[in-house]
């Protein structure tokens, strides 16, 4: 029997189905004719940072800071003998299976020597496999300590504190505001999961007692029974460890139900640059305490950075100074092995990052001093950039701010 | 660049076969499942699970479909009084309790930190840089199988029958068939095809979390079906890789427009998406290629003459 078309509805041919496919596949396909063009001396550099989705505050400001870096190395003649390098930068949306398409389209598309960015523990070790199975470079700024476990080849460097670092931090800040008799509410995630038992410890040798742990699970539409598990024994303090979207709740209902207790947080929960303050206002916000693995803020190096970002003087980048500093990192170690090949440039960074040697907070100078031959150390924006034999951060050193008047101001830093 | 296409190959045909699980639920058989991307974890985590806990790659793959499948065929008994919008809640519901789950059972799922190291099959046989290119040939072998069986089914007088329950259970049952047998049948189907798909998820990261299974999978599940046409297995292969080509493809806007930075290509992205949805919508409901019907009319030649009764018929009478 024929087939005939339904009354008010377009016929498909097979010629339209064709047509729609082939469009569809030229979408695809006509950027590459150019981008295989562009890329011919150039060195390839790629970056997977969060724009969307929950971590989205973060992405901008290490892009800014990275395209500084590109930008400055470029305009002094670039590395390896006047080549250039190039930066690509991806979008994470927050999500781990974007996150690993993204890396793909860095690794085979624009054949980058080294991934940077990777803000967010399942994201960075999402990608781990693959930037593994490819023999580039993989740079981190999360803090799991699973990013670094197993065998990472040398090619894995971790551009931020590991999460059992922080929770000590977090017992010594406790500690100092005379608080005994603490609860831990935790958000039910990786890098948050391992602060719990070094704080614990911690907190134990300094005389101090965890009276419960709270752990809740993010993305719920109210905390009030955590906060008043939590708070409802009226301890000393509380630690909150727990990101921007859930702090923001949970310091309304604190501030709602009239507790007393003191609240120590993570500041990626109680600042994530200022968003924070703009969710709840100054009246909740007032006297919390937060604490973050700062960039050396008193260094030079670190002045400079603000500087160079075009912010005012003291202005805190949590994540901004590692993605700098990983440009950095990758420039001076391929100038040092000479190569581009990520295989063994990444065994140089030690090198060049690791005392002993003259030390050097600028990207460009430190270059001319590499191809002198001198041993230098180089000093990044967001820490000293020295590394231990798995590729982890050392000396990342913690700022302890407290919020008063809608300002943060700040107490020290803790290490 | 071969590679990178392998990934969007390899990344559209899991969503192809997550759109044809969810077309025999919801547009053959009327069954809105929003609770797709719960299956689909579940297919991946049973198959990370089982293949690391000594059933190797093909026993996790087996035990994925069969989890899937019987959590779905579970979910439809439960819910045998609830159609429409009370099913779709049921399912986004469940979608939550299976990430709860898998946040917190940390003994059997890892936690937050998910799983890690997934084998996967005939891992041996290629070196692990060519191992995408074989792995894609077996989604595509096993979206050409999917694709089959549900063409078959919707031709099947099982499908008849599923349609017609759908159409109006009442009349349905007034002539003999079992709707909720048969209800439950097409639940359990499509979610072994999300299982099976959710399973090739896992063998192609080998590092499953809870992360990775938001609820924006089975936005673009429906997405898929929605475009390509709802009851129309060809059709929605093409919706589900037109998704992915427009999703991929805009990746590479901002290499070549300098002004367009990450933030706002981000939020341009789904606009786009959004507003291709309602464009598609508005001129072409029934999407890419309408659901393939025997016409009473061929047989009824003065039925033509009449108003046209099919055309009429709300094309998305449970997405509301």
């Amino acid at each position: 029997m024929p087939r005939k078309p339904v009354a008010g509805m377009l016929p498909v041919t097979r010629r339209h189905a064709l047509g729609a496919l082939g469009a569809s596949a030229a979408s695809v396909a006509f950027p590459f004719v150019i981008s295989a063009r562009a890329q011919a001396a150039e060195i390839p550099i790629g970056m997977v940072l969060p724009f969307s989705g929950a971590t989205g505050a973060y992405g901008p400001d290490m892009k800014k800071a990275a395209e500084l870096v590109v930008g400055r190395i470029n305009d002094a003649g670039g590395i390896l003998g006047g080549r250039k390098l190039r930066l690509y930068i991806e979008d994470s949306e927050t999500n781990p299976t974007t996150g690993v398409a993204a890396t793909k389209k860095l690794l085979e598309v624009n054949k980058v020597e080294a991934v940077g960015g990777f803000w967010g523990s399942p994201i960075a070790l999402a990608a781990r496999p693959i930037i593994l199975a490819a023999n580039k470079v993989q740079m981190v700024s999360a803090s799991a300590d699973a990013i670094t476990d197993g065998d990472t080849k040398g090619l894995i460097w971790r551009f931020q504190a590991k999460s059992t670092q922080w929770g000590p931090a977090g017992a010594k800040i406790m500690q100092s505001l005379g608080m005994k008799k603490v609860v831990l509410l935790a958000q039910q995630n990786p890098f948050v999961l391992a602060m719990i038992e070094p704080f614990k410890a911690e907190m134990a040798k300094l005389g101090g007692v965890v009276a419960d742990t709270v752990v809740y699970n993010p993305d719920q539409p109210s905390y009030r029974a955590e906060v008043e598990k939590a708070f409802g024994g009226d301890p000393d303090g509380v630690f909150c460890l727990s990101l921007l979207t859930d702090f923001s709740s949970i310091a309304k209902e604190v501030y709602k139900g009239g507790f007393k207790s003191k609240i120590v947080a993570l500041s990626i929960g109680a600042d994530a640059e200022g968003k924070f303050l703009a969710n709840v206002g100054a009246e909740v916000a007032e006297g919390i305490h937060h604490l973050q693995p700062a960039p050396p803020l008193d260094a030079p190096s670190y002045k400079k950075f603000v500087k160079a970002m075009g912010a005012p003087e003291g202005a805190v980048f949590l994540f901004a100074g590692n993605a700098h500093d990983q440009v950095c990192t990758i420039a001076l170690a391929m100038e040092k092995a000479k190569t581009q090949e990520a295989a063994l440039w990444t065994k140089a960074i030690p090198e060049v990052c690791n005392p002993p040697g003259e030390q050097v907070d600028d990207v460009v100078a430190a270059l001319e001093m590499v191809r002198a031959g001198k041993k230098i150390d180089f000093i990044g924006a967001g820490a000293t950039c020295d590394f231990d034999a798995k590729g982890d951060q050392l000396n990342r050193s913690f700022l302890h701010q407290v919020i008063e008047k809608g300002k943060n101001r700040i107490i020290g830093t803790v290490s | 660049m071969t590679a990178y296409l392998v990934t969007i190959l390899i990344l559209a045909s899991i969503s192809a076969i997550v759109a044809l699980g969810l077309n025999i639920q919801w547009g053959v058989a009327g069954l809105v499942n929003f609770g797709v991307v719960g299956f689909y974890s579940v297919g991946a985590y049973a198959t990370a699970i089982v293949a690391l806990g000594g059933g190797g790659a093909w026993g996790g793959l087996l035990a994925g479909v069969l989890a899937s499948a019987v959590l779905s065929a579970l979910i439809a008994l439960l819910t045998v009084r609830l159609t429409d919008d009370y099913l779709a809640i049921v399912a986004l519901g469940l979608a939550e309790v299976v990430r709860l789950v898998l946040l917190n059972e940390a003994w059997l799922t890892g936690g937050p930190l998910g799983i890690s190291g997934i084998p996967r099959p005939f891992a041996g046989l290629v070196t692990e840089a060519n191992y995408p290119v074989l792995l894609l040939g077996m989604i595509l072998l096993a979206l050409a199988a999917t694709l089959l069986f549900a063409e078959a089914l919707v031709r099947s007088p099982f499908g008849r029958a599923l349609r017609a329950v759908r159409d109006d259970d009442t009349v349905a049952a007034a002539l003999g068939k079992d709707a909720l047998s048969l209800r439950i049948k097409a639940f359990a189907a499509g979610g072994a095809i999300i299982g099976l798909a959710g399973a090739l998820h896992a063998f192609y990261i080998t590092y499953i979390d809870p992360s990775q299974f938001t609820s924006i999978v089975t936005a673009y599940a429906f997405m898929a079906v929605i475009a390509g046409g709802r009851g129309s297995n060809i059709g929605l292969i093409i919706g589900a890789g037109s998704i992915m080509a427009l999703l991929e493809a805009t990746r590479f806007l901002k290499d070549f427009i300098p002004f367009l930075d990450g933030t706002k290509l981000a939020a341009l992205r789904l606009a786009m998406i959004g507003a291709g949805i309602v464009l598609l919508l508005i001129f072409r409901p029934q999407g890419a290629m309408a659901e393939p019907r025997l016409s009473a009319r061929a047989s009824r030649p003065e039925a033509e003459l009449k108003p046209d009764r099919l055309s009429e018929r709300k094309v998305l009478p449970h997405a509301s």
